[in-house]
């Protein structure tokens, strides 16, 4: 009996250690659950379904870009580390300036199937440094605008017919601002990060630094007429200095008419707004119609395993998340656009979503004029985002004109810059 | 007794015994990791990068210039000075209110007490909702009285007050029930006798009885209530930032900032230490100067 229970016990021991062999465990981060925890737990289902012989597990996800990005550099290198994490596509450069992940250039030539799904040189841009494939972008957003109908029609403009120039929207949003009862006219979310103001920087056709990453270029007329354009929004549109949290919550309460913010938002404002008001939205007003581009947010999928065999199910997985099945996933349960671009038009993925719900159009008209998220060379290019950001919380103040916001920002940031 | 004396060496081996658990835990979980961090503020560190240099006391010099960090230590005393002296001040009155009261104690007690109990994020999303500049119920309470709408949280006027404010509403409940344990440690008799002696009203009881006798209590809540002050860091986070315009810039906050933001591991670890240094020397100034003067055995 004690016989026949030890070589029981071994042939199960035998056994399970083939099928350890034979599967694959791979470890995913990710940060902000708010957006994602649905969209992973969907995507990592159905991929596990197709491929029984891979593991997923997830890590903790971190509340923010910058937590999951400190997680990963904490980590790298350890065997905490995960296989797999959703990096911030302006922190991707962090990454590559100290050389942790892996590069997927070698992934990407030897996979001859990547243009026919829908991966453009455009998209693979998204997240390549200096020849550097650090990942490959997986939730792409870009700058949308946002209004309340309601309000818009009160105030006697046209909601099928919204302004297309800066000077048509303040010119609105200072009759909205006329109604009272607490109501403002606008709110550009100028505020935690600089997306929003390179949206109004590249809207001008103006970069953030010369070609070869030595000195500040937004110095120059196209980031005046950035600044100016701020100080106007706030004199001529009448908008308010707030949190940038309170200024959602304003627009989500029916409190604030039109609302400049990221596509990727829009399904947790859909949410916010419930039925308090009529929501729309329509693409961005148009700065320069020739040079004008917008910058891209949103995420990454960046390889961290260096294991051979578990880098081909990384990459494989990585894949599966970013291309036209993780669009149709990612798009309607965040607001995201699609990042790849066989998802919109293929009826099997996207192609009726965007016909039935009208909101999501509007990132979607934009996709053409996406060019990267700025990030700044050196050990000091997340503390240049904090610089610009407080640089126009006081120009939102009122404390100084555009002209002295444009030389400080542009002194403080030259400072920081490698030299 | 002499050195030599078995009994008291037998108790000097089982004392040095009975410390040696707390001693190694201190040693482990607080000296060592003081010491890395002050290793680590010598050097260029940064999170992510797997060289660095050693640069002496350069960190600490570069910090005397560094205005961001001179504004977050104005900004912490700012707010120090405003909560401190509001939530001792109002902690005690609402003590004394509870105190002579007899029936509800209980009830305000554990009113008063929720703050404390409740979790800080939590409740600074409420605060959030309160001060909200268009439809936050504080303001919508003032244009009752015709004031007009405050904008509490996003200018960089009002945000130091406005974290104050949550601060102290923060600090009264802990200091309250500080103070009612100092209340029922004075003999009810002392009374009496300052009544006896001519302290006819109650006004000139507390300040002849109940102030004095209070006097270590109120020492330790003032202790208390300005260590946690200076720690302030939660409602920076999830309300301001840090911001508009680096008006709420705290000391907590800027070193959250600099070592896990912007990665400067090196800086940051320079900033702890001077942090550390700042609440050894408000500790020392509080100990060793007041308790000479409130103690009376």
């Amino acid at each position: 009996m004690k016989k026949l229970l030890a070589t029981a016990s071994m042939a199960i021991a035998m056994l399970t250690s083939a099928l350890h062999a034979q599967t694959v465990d791979i470890v995913v981060h990710y940060p902000m659950p708010g957006f994602f925890k649905n969209v992973m737990d969907q995507i990592s289902t159905e991929y596990v379904k197709q491929h029984p012989d891979v593991k997923i597990t997830f890590a903790n996800p971190s509340p923010t870009y910058e937590d999951g990005l400190q997680l990963m550099l904490r980590q790298a290198g350890t065997s905490e580390m995960p296989d797999v994490s959703f990096i911030g596509l302006n922190r991707l450069r962090v990454l590559a300036e100290r050389n942790v992940g892996v590069d997927l250039t070698p992934f990407v030539k030897a996979d001859s199937t990547m243009a026919a799904e829908g991966y453009s040189e455009r998209l693979l841009n998204l997240a390549r440094f200096n020849g550097r494939q650090v990942g490959l972008a997986f939730a792409t957003s870009n700058p949308i605008f946002y209004y309340n109908a309601d309000l818009v029609r009160k105030a006697g403009g046209d909601p099928d017919n919204m302004p297309k120039t800066w000077d048509g929207v303040l010119a609105l949003s200072a009759k909205i601002n006329a109604l009272g009862d607490g109501v403002n006219g606008m709110s550009y979310r100028w505020q935690g990060d600089d997306w929003m103001f390179s949206a109004l920087l590249f809207g001008h056709g103006g970069t953030m630094l010369t070609p070869d990453e030595k000195k500040v270029a937004f110095d120059g007329p196209e980031g005046l007429a950035s600044f100016k354009l701020i100080d106007r929004m706030v004199k001529e549109g009448k908008m308010p200095a707030m949190t940038s949290d309170a200024a959602v919550q304003s627009f989500t309460a029916g409190k604030t008419g039109l609302f400049f913010w990221t596509t990727g938002a829009l399904r947790s404002v859909i949410n916010g707004v419930g039925n308090k008001f009529e929501l729309r939205t329509t693409s961005m007003p148009v700065i320069d119609a020739q040079k004008g581009r917008l910058p891209t947010g949103g995420n990454a999928a960046v390889m961290f395993t260096t294991d051979p065999q578990k880098q081909k199910a990384v990459f494989d997985f990585i894949k599966f998340a970013s291309g036209a099945y993780g669009a149709s996933v990612v798009v309607p349960g965040t607001g995201y656009v699609p990042n790849n671009d066989l998802a919109p038009k293929d009826p099997r993925y996207l192609g009726n979503f965007y016909k039935e719900n009208p909101l999501f159009r509007a990132g979607l008209n934009q996709m053409e004029l996406m060019i990267p998220w700025y990030s700044f060379p050196g050990n000091n290019g997340v503390k240049v985002t904090q610089t610009i950001v407080d640089n126009l919380a006081q120009l939102v103040e009122q404390k100084v004109t555009p002209e002295e916001a444009l030389k400080a920002t542009s002194s403080e940031v030259q400072k920081l810059l490698p030299r | 007794m002499t050195r030599t004396d078995p009994i008291s060496r037998h108790e000097n081996r089982a004392g040095l015994f009975l410390v040696f658990p707390t001693f190694t835990l201190m040693v482990l979980l607080l000296l060592l990791p003081t010491l890395a961090v002050f290793a680590l503020s010598l050097t260029d560190a940064e999170l992510g990068s797997t060289t660095f240099t050693f640069l002496g006391l350069d960190a600490y010099s570069d910090l005397l210039s560094d205005r961001n960090f001179l504004r977050a230590f104005k900004n912490t005393f700012i707010y120090v000075g405003l909560v401190s002296p509001a939530s001792v001040i109002l902690g005690l009155m609402l003590a004394l209110l509870i105190e002579a009261e007899t029936d509800a104690r209980g009830f305000f007690r554990s009113v008063y007490f929720l703050p404390v109990v409740a979790l800080v994020v939590a409740m600074a999303s409420v605060w959030q909702y309160l001060m909200h500049p268009s439809f936050g119920p504080i303001n919508l309470f003032l244009n009752i009285f015709g004031i007009a709408s405050i904008n509490w949280l996003g200018s960089s006027d009002n945000v130091l007050p406005a974290l104050a404010i949550i601060g102290i509403w923060q600090a009264i409940g802990f200091n309250m029930v500080l103070f009612l344990a100092g209340l029922t440690g004075i003999n009810r008799d002392l009374y009496a006798a300052a009544e006896m002696d001519g302290a006819k009203t109650a006004w000139s009881r507390f300040w002849v009885v109940t102030w004095p006798m209070l006097g270590p209590t109120t020492l330790f809540v003032i202790t208390i209530t300005v260590i946690n002050a200076v720690k302030v860091f939660e409602t920076v986070a999830t309300l301001t930032q840090g911001g508009p315009a680096k008006a709420s810039e705290v000391l907590l906050w800027s070193i959250y900032q600099e070592g896990f933001v912007f990665l400067h591991i090196g800086t940051a670890s320079a900033m702890a230490m001077v942090f550390i240094v700042v609440l050894l020397v408000l500790l020392l100034i509080q100990t060793r100067l007041l308790e000479k003067q409130v103690h009376y055995t």
